[in-house]
């Protein structure tokens, strides 16, 4: 089938206004929030469950690959149509399907945007948990693919921990269910296992997620460090103290004179680091969890505790933290965010680590992160037009994210692993292991046609281009851009 | 010509990967770990990973049924068994593999019991919410094949939602890893997910990593009583509509009460006196500060008949974890059924199962999450002699039927003769093909637990 027919039977299927193949169009599809870049073939609107499913159909008579996306927000190249082919952008899927409040659940389409949901129930005092930096135009879709977090999932957990049920579109175009509103059903947990398997599973088109009762108090406070080391320890000592904060994030000197200068939260502008601190609760329990956390800063050798004393500055402080990579955009012409995790206990030396590599390769690195749970972003700052500079910031990553598995850890925490990370699986898992998560791929999508060359190293990925040489396959990480 | 040498016997081949002393085959010995009636022929004790996956190789070369166990204090749940021919035993892998109490994460073998993990974690006032009623016998592994949980679920998930890390090796003698022993993590396939409440067919698990959270500094149980347990469902609402967060919610039913009757305290103090002999009960428990506490005991007001602490408190719960075991101890032809349904229709299947019983010579007596929507509902025969099979069949099928249709009723113990008559796992929302494409993968000869599961 040519390319040109499946165009012609995608407009069929999705209607005429559903379907873009021009490539200026297409140009708005190549890339995610992050690095990696490749163009599709086409970009189809579906508006129901029988559309993608007729989709999927097509697509696997005509040996094309099929790619979801979401708002292209992710950073690690899950959206992208690395291989060419059709990506199904869920942009008219985007109803709130039920609101069942007894229950404590939502039903929502993938296009839903993950703030939308948590305004659409404030009102019933319940909004959805997981809090991505980009939550005002992520979908929850996207969410349930890459399981991402956010500076609340420190307390809450992360997206698998609020998702009970899911309706999807096998890559044989059958529509089954996983679970429902119920959680802990009889059963393997197939609900469990696809959040997060970064669309290489199946399409979800109705997922079913708990709703989080909003709590009655909030503190937040932000701790102010000469240096990164005190607020590094800081972060130990809370951990140890048993304090679970609601979020805990750190930013250290660089970042928070960048954000700063573009955001006006009231960093200041000579401190080594500052912590983001939020304990949420009941009234009580937040007045002494405050007071505890206050008082372990102050011994960790803070500088100051300022604490926000009305929503305005409550989210004055936050809009530094969640500002803060457009703010590093003002001052860089490209960026590389990392999403390593580390034991709690090893920040002080990975952050001293990171700060290494950052002489050795002669670059600026920058560290904001999720303390509270160890999932560090560090931004290597480089500019994307010089080749040295860029393969610089590649070493430079692949040597942090080294170190962060070396001391226990992860080589993402919540960005997923995509097309950017594939090739560092083996740091974390041997062969038998990804022998075995091979297999279970292979049970859901045996010809790789939904959403190739993610997730697994590219020995297997060979096998995979194989079963879809279209000439517009992408180019991957050969091609680093700027930050859109 | 000359005869073809024998082949090694079963025995000896364990006995090469295990070695001898970690093998029996002494039928005698091994009828106490009968299932149904149905006991393995051999048993094995591997110390590794590695001789876990020998096993399971030579398991699936000689095409043999294979059973994993740890503490063996779930496996009358499933199906009966058609074969059993070798028991394995997990409980030589029990080494704790790290444990950063500044990080709050614990990584252990499968073998380990969960009062093994308890008196670790205890050491920095640490624990892990998974709760069972036999901590001494009950193993890390165990708890995750049967996705085992206790009213702390309501506060801190299930065993899936803290559980960051797991080896397990598969059907055909695979050693695979999923996750890690990080809290945050998502590199590769959540594996975790897949072999938590995989009740052993999947793979044999053999060691994990988990979450672990600090103990709270004080806390505080009050028991609600309402004359209806639709009554009690509109007491869990008010609760959970309100600031509150307790660590448990848990609803009771009034024959529940007999079986923790021991640790409903001061049995002769007024409280109890107070107590209405047909009261449905909702406990909750609240932890925090003096201050916090006395906020629960405020919010809560008159509703609250009792208040529990210090050993009363612990004692009352511990009851409440081993419901199903006192249910049984006193009656070994009583159905037990574990619900997991959306939390709106928790007061709708008791009272169904109520009815149900009544209308089959059954008492029934429940005790659940009810903030969770996970029940654990017994069916007590009336008459000493058992109730014929049949009609254990017919209540749990209008029981399922009274459920909405993504709730499931798995019926975790019965008398074997009642097994024939129906499923004991009855339906999933979960489509059925989609979980056999998944068995296949990791079970592709279907060594593991054969024929118990819902497959």
């Amino acid at each position: 089938m040519s390319f040109a027919t499946v165009v012609k039977r995608l407009r069929k299927i999705a209607g005429p206004d559903a379907v873009l193949d021009r490539p200026e169009d297409l140009m708005l599809y190549e890339y995610d929030a992050g690095l990696a870049c490749a163009t599709p073939q086409a970009v189809v609107f579906p508006r129901s469950t029988e559309q993608v499913a007729e989709i999927v159909h097509l697509a696997a008579e005509a040996g094309v690959p099929i790619v979801p996306r979401g708002a292209g927000t992710g950073l690690s190249g899950g959206s992208i149509a690395r291989d060419g082919g059709i990506i199904l952008g869920f942009s008219r899927m985007n109803h709130i399907l039920e609101l069942d409040l007894d229950n404590q659940r939502a039903v929502v389409e993938p296009g839903v945007v993950n703030l939308d949901l948590s305004n659409a129930v404030a009102g019933a005092g319940l909004y959805f948990a997981p809090d991505p930096s980009s939550q005002k135009a992520c979908t929850i879709g996207g969410n349930v693919a890459e399981n991402s977090g956010g500076p609340h999932t420190l307390a809450c957990g992360v997206t698998v921990n609020h998702v009970t049920g899911l309706e999807v579109v096998l890559p044989d175009g059958r529509v089954v269910e996983f679970g429902g509103k119920a959680a802990g059903v009889v059963g393997y947990d197939l609900t469990g296992f696809f959040v997060g398997s970064e669309g290489t599973v199946g399409i979800a088109t109705k997922i079913v997620v708990k709703l989080t009762r909003l709590p009655e108090a909030v503190a937040t406070l932000l701790a102010i460090f000469h240096t990164v080391d005190d607020a590094a320890h800081t972060v130990v000592a809370l951990t140890s103290a048993g304090i679970t904060p609601a979020a805990l994030e750190m930013l250290d000197g660089w970042t928070l004179r960048a954000v700063e200068e573009a955001t006006h939260a009231g960093y200041p502008m000579d401190s080594g680091a500052v912590l983001l601190i939020e304990v949420e609760g009941l009234r009580e329990e937040v007045e002494e969890q405050a007071e505890a956390v206050s008082g372990i800063c102050q011994m960790q050798k803070a500088r100051e505790v300022r604490r926000a004393q009305n929503e305005r500055e409550r989210q004055l402080l936050w809009s530094g933290r969640k500002n803060a990579f457009g703010a590093i955009g003002r001052i860089s012409p490209s960026y590389y965010v990392q999403d390593g995790v580390i034991p709690r206990t090893r920040i002080p030396d990975t952050l001293r680590h990171i700060e290494q590599v950052a002489r050795k390769y002669s670059l600026t690195i920058g560290n904001i992160f999720h303390a509270g749970d160890g999932n560090l972003h560090p931004l290597i700052l480089f500019d994307v037009r010089d080749p040295e500079q860029s393969r610089r910031t590649h070493a430079a990553g692949r040597e942090i994210l080294e170190y962060c598995v070396q001391v226990g850890g992860s080589i993402t925490g919540e960005h997923g692993v995509g097309m950017e990370k594939n090739e560092l699986m083996p740091l974390l898992f041997s062969a038998d292991d990804l022998e075995v998560m091979t297999r279970l791929h292979d049970a859901f999508n045996p010809r790789s046609l939904l959403n190739p060359g993610k997730l697994f190293p590219a020995s297997r990925s060979c096998r995979e281009t194989l079963a879809s040489a279209h000439p517009a396959a992408g180019l991957g990480l050969d091609s680093p851009r700027a930050e859109a | 010509m000359s005869a073809a040498p024998a082949l090694p016997s079963l025995a000896e081949e364990l006995a090469a990967i295990a070695g001898p002393e970690f093998v029996n085959d002494d039928a005698g010995m091994l009828r106490v770990f009968a299932v149904d009636g149905i006991a393995p022929a051999i048993s094995v004790s591997p110390g590794s990973a590695e001789e876990v996956a020998a096993i399971l190789r030579l398991a699936s070369a000689r095409d043999l049924v294979v059973v994993p166990c740890g503490g063996f204090t779930h496996q009358d749940q499933g199906g009966i068994p058609k074969r059993a021919d070798v028991l394995l035993k997990t409980g030589r892998l029990r080494a704790l593999r790290h444990y950063d109490a500044g990080d709050l994460t614990l990584g252990a073998d499968a073998g380990m019991t969960l009062a093994e993990v308890e008196r670790t974690l205890a050491v920095h006032r640490q624990f892990l919410p998974l709760e069972v009623a036999r901590p001494e016998a009950s193993t890390l592994g165990g708890a995750l094949a049967v996705a085992a949980h206790g009213p702390l679920r309501h506060a801190y998930g299930g065993v899936r939602d803290f559980c960051i890390g797991i080896t397990f090796v598969t059907g055909d003698g695979k050693i695979a890893h999923g996750g890690g022993r990080v809290v945050k993590n998502v590199a590769g396939y959540d594996l975790m997910k897949l072999l938590v409440g995989s009740f052993g067919t999947l793979g044999v698990i053999v060691g994990a990593s988990f979450k672990v959270f600090p103990r709270p500094s004080a806390s505080r149980s009050f028991l609600c009583e309402f004359p209806e347990a639709r009554e009690a469902a509109a007491f869990r609402d008010r609760v959970l509509r309100s600031p509150l967060r307790p660590e448990c919610l848990e609803v009771l039913s009034p024959r529940a009460a007999e079986y923790l009757k021991d640790s409903i305290p001061g049995a002769e103090s007024k409280a109890v006196g107070r107590s209405a002999p047909e009261a449905w009960r909702v406990a909750l428990r609240a932890a925090g500060s003096e201050a916090v506490l006395a906020r629960y005991a405020r919010e809560l007001g008159a509703a609250v008949s009792t208040e529990l602490e210090g050993q009363s408190e612990a004692a009352f719960w511990r009851s409440v974890i081993t419901f199903s075991e006192s249910v049984e101890g006193r009656h070994h032809n009583a159905m037990i059924l574990h619900l997991a349904l959306p939390i709106a229709a928790v007061a709708a299947a008791l009272a169904a199962a109520e009815q149900i019983a009544l209308d089959h010579g059954f008492l029934m007596a429940a005790v659940g999450r009810a903030g969770a929507g996970a029940l654990v509902v017994a069916l007590i025969p009336i008459l000493v002699d058992p109730p014929a099979a049949p009609l254990y069949a017919a209540a749990v099928k209008l029981l399922r039927l009274a459920l909405p249709h993504d709730a499931t009723a798995a019926v975790a113990r019965c008398p074997r003769e009642a097994k024939s008559y129906f499923s004991v796992w009855g339906t999933t929302p979960t489509e059925l093909d989609s979980m056999r494409g998944v068995q296949r993968a990791l079970d592709p000869k279907s060594v593991l637990n054969r024929g118990r599961f819902m497959l």
